[in-house]
């Protein structure tokens, strides 16, 4: 069985009045643990839906979606969020972090999800935000935090549970450039230090640099547009 | 409780409101209740402090004393009846104490006044001078409450438009009957107050209102098939049958069921707005695994931290109204009423909530994050 994340054939249709729409066809894709792949697309063209599928928010039509060697498609609510607390690391767009939670707790409500909070999960907790620059900050709250912060506290919390995939839906959304860069450099970087799958949605094309391939996605058919190739300069960018 | 407590104090003043509305409605429940129970006593306590178990009235009397009027020799049959182990008779007839001849307003006191048989379990304990004597029918034992209107150990009063006049030997407490103060006096100058108009006893020689008995297992269908012309009821019936005793009772109960039920829908519907506007946390957290379980439980603990603090305010507030409300108001704090009114109010509180936690479950993670396509 293979780690990472393995998707084949798999299709979404919604029901849309009459018509039968559909968001995805016939999608396969492959990722390798310590991969970062970059799924680019105009909107609409069904990268959101691919990457609620590959996350265990949506089920798939036809197809099969594999995290970690675990085919996911037929499990039980239930089931899909415990794979998602376990398995998967989710860095959304900004703002999605608990407003009433400091940085620390962000991390440690995800361990209270699944029980108890023991002394090593916080020195986990604290070691990863130290890791992304953080350790001033344990006590803040989201309102005291920049942009760029609050990005580096929700990689933190998707790290936190030492999931085999990571997905970052359009990470970079509401950071300006250097920001921008600053958070995908560091997820590239956990991605190849912590050997996690991982695939983010952009259209930021800036950030391409950063990935091992790039992905296109059009009318919900999904294509590699770049392999390797952009692997040279990507090293020598993140220059860690 | 983790998410709850982190909540409740980073946004302390959101839920400092909630809990404001919280106390306002557990004090008035509670205000409620002991203006209830402080007029329910002051109609009835002498009924429900007699150590009698079964009452026994005249047949059509609808378990009320002043349409009861029976004969003392009853007492001695009703004694031999199965089951019962005791028996005494009752009577009572609303007066006017009169200190001295005065004709001021505040020197007309109204009082019940109540004829036992001096040294029967119906007679209660004195708090200050001694228990009532058979001979000395002018000897009464009084509610002590008729020292706030300026009756001494020792003082005689006269009654209203009688010739008779009674001594205070003896004063008790918390014995008040039909919203007045209560005297206690011997059967035999009852009956000379009471029936001292020709033909007001209907003939009957010695008459009494009713009889008391003691007895748990006393079957009063029994008692009523030995003893012709009776109908015998539970003393909780019996209070029930004092006048006006139902009608006042049921005017606050309905006041406390529509004040309960409006604090359902209004807590209710102040959990799921602060719910409603979580939304986008809640579809976050379940995007990251969290499961309807633990968020539930978050929900359900806040509510009842919310719910424990506001109450115990709501009491202490209570009890302080308690202190100083004024003594013309009937109002009797009961520990086990407070108690009770509290946990129904936890559990309306908590029932209100899980309208929010079924909001809740239904919150799809997607679309908490605004990126269904």
């Amino acid at each position: 069985m293979s780690r990472g994340l393995q998707i084949s054939g798999v299709s979404k249709h919604f029901s849309e009045g009459s018509n039968r729409v559909s968001a995805l066809e016939q999608v396969s894709i492959t990722v390798e643990p310590g991969e970062f792949v970059a799924v680019v697309g105009p909107s609409g063209s069904g990268k959101s839906t691919f990457l609620s599928i590959a996350g265990a928010l949506l089920r798939a039509s036809e197809g099969e979606v594999r995290i970690n060697g675990q085919d996911i498609s037929k499990l039980s609510a239930r089931e899909l969020s415990n794979v998602r607390l376990q398995e998967i690391g989710f860095i959304m767009q900004s703002s999605n972090l608990v407003p009433y939670l400091n940085v620390l707790d962000q991390l440690l409500v995800v361990k209270r999800m699944s029980g108890k909070v023991r002394a090593e999960d916080k020195a986990f907790a604290i070691k990863l935000l130290e890791g992304l620059g953080l350790g001033a900050k344990l006590k803040g709250f989201p309102e005291e935090l920049s942009g760029g912060e609050k990005q580096r506290t929700a990689i933190a919390r998707a790290l936190m549970n030492n999931p085999n995939v990571i997905l970052a839906d359009e990470p970079t959304a509401s950071l300006d450039t250097k920001r921008a860069h600053e958070v995908v450099s560091l997820i590239a970087h956990e991605v190849k230090s912590r050997q996690k799958a991982a695939v983010m949605v952009t259209h930021d094309e800036r950030m391409l640099a950063y990935c091992d391939k790039v992905y296109r996605m059009e009318d919900g058919k999904l294509s590699l547009a770049l392999s390797d190739a952009v692997h040279a300069p990507m090293t020598a960018k993140a220059g860690h | 409780m983790f998410l709850a407590m982190k909540e409740l104090m980073r946004n302390k003043m959101r839920f400092f409101m909630i809990v404001i509305i919280f106390v306002l409605v557990s004090w008035l429940v509670l205000i409620l209740s002991g203006l209830g129970n402080g007029l329910s006593t002051l109609a009835a306590a002498t009924f429900k402090n007699m150590k009698a178990d079964y009452v026994v009235f005249e047949q059509g009397s609808q378990s009320s004393m002043s349409k009861s009027l029976m004969s003392d020799q009853l007492v001695a049959e009703v004694k031999q009846l199965p089951n019962v182990e005791d028996a005494s008779p009752m009577g009572n007839t609303m007066a006017t104490a009169l200190k001295g001849n005065s004709t001021k307003n505040e020197d007309k006191v109204d009082i019940a006044i109540i004829g036992i048989d001096p040294g029967s379990f119906l007679e209660p304990a004195v708090v200050e001078g001694k228990g009532l004597s058979a001979d000395n029918l002018n000897g009464i034992i009084a509610n002590a409450t008729m020292k706030d209107d300026g009756f001494k150990l020792g003082d005689t009063f006269q009654l209203d438009g009688t010739n008779e006049s009674l001594t205070i030997i003896g004063f008790v407490e918390n014995q008040t009957y039909n919203h007045v103060a209560a005297v206690f006096a011997p059967m035999a100058e009852w009956r000379k107050i009471t029936f001292s108009a020709p033909g007001s006893d209907k003939g009957i020689e010695n008459p009494v209102n009713a009889i008391m008995l003691q007895g748990k297992d006393i079957d009063p269908s029994v008692i009523n098939a030995k003893l012709s012309n009776t109908d015998t009821v539970t003393r909780a019936a019996a209070v029930k049958g004092m006048p006006g005793f139902k009608e006042e009772n049921a005017s606050i109960t309905m006041m406390l069921a529509f004040l309960l039920t409006i604090s359902a829908f209004v807590l209710g519907v102040f959990f799921y707005v602060v719910t409603m506007q979580k939304t986008n946390q809640f579809g976050i957290m379940k995007a990251i695994g969290a499961k309807n379980g633990f968020l539930g439980r978050a929900i359900i603990s806040q509510v009842l931290v919310l719910s424990v603090m506001s109450i115990a305010a709501g009491i202490l507030l209570t009890y302080g109204t308690a202190a100083v409300i004024p003594k013309a108001i009937p109002f009797k704090l009961d520990s086990s009423l407070v108690i009770n009114y509290s946990i129904v109010l936890l559990i309306i509180a908590m029932l209100s909530s899980l309208v929010s936690v079924r909001k809740m479950t239904k919150i799809d993670p997607l679309k908490a994050l605004g990126r269904v396509e």
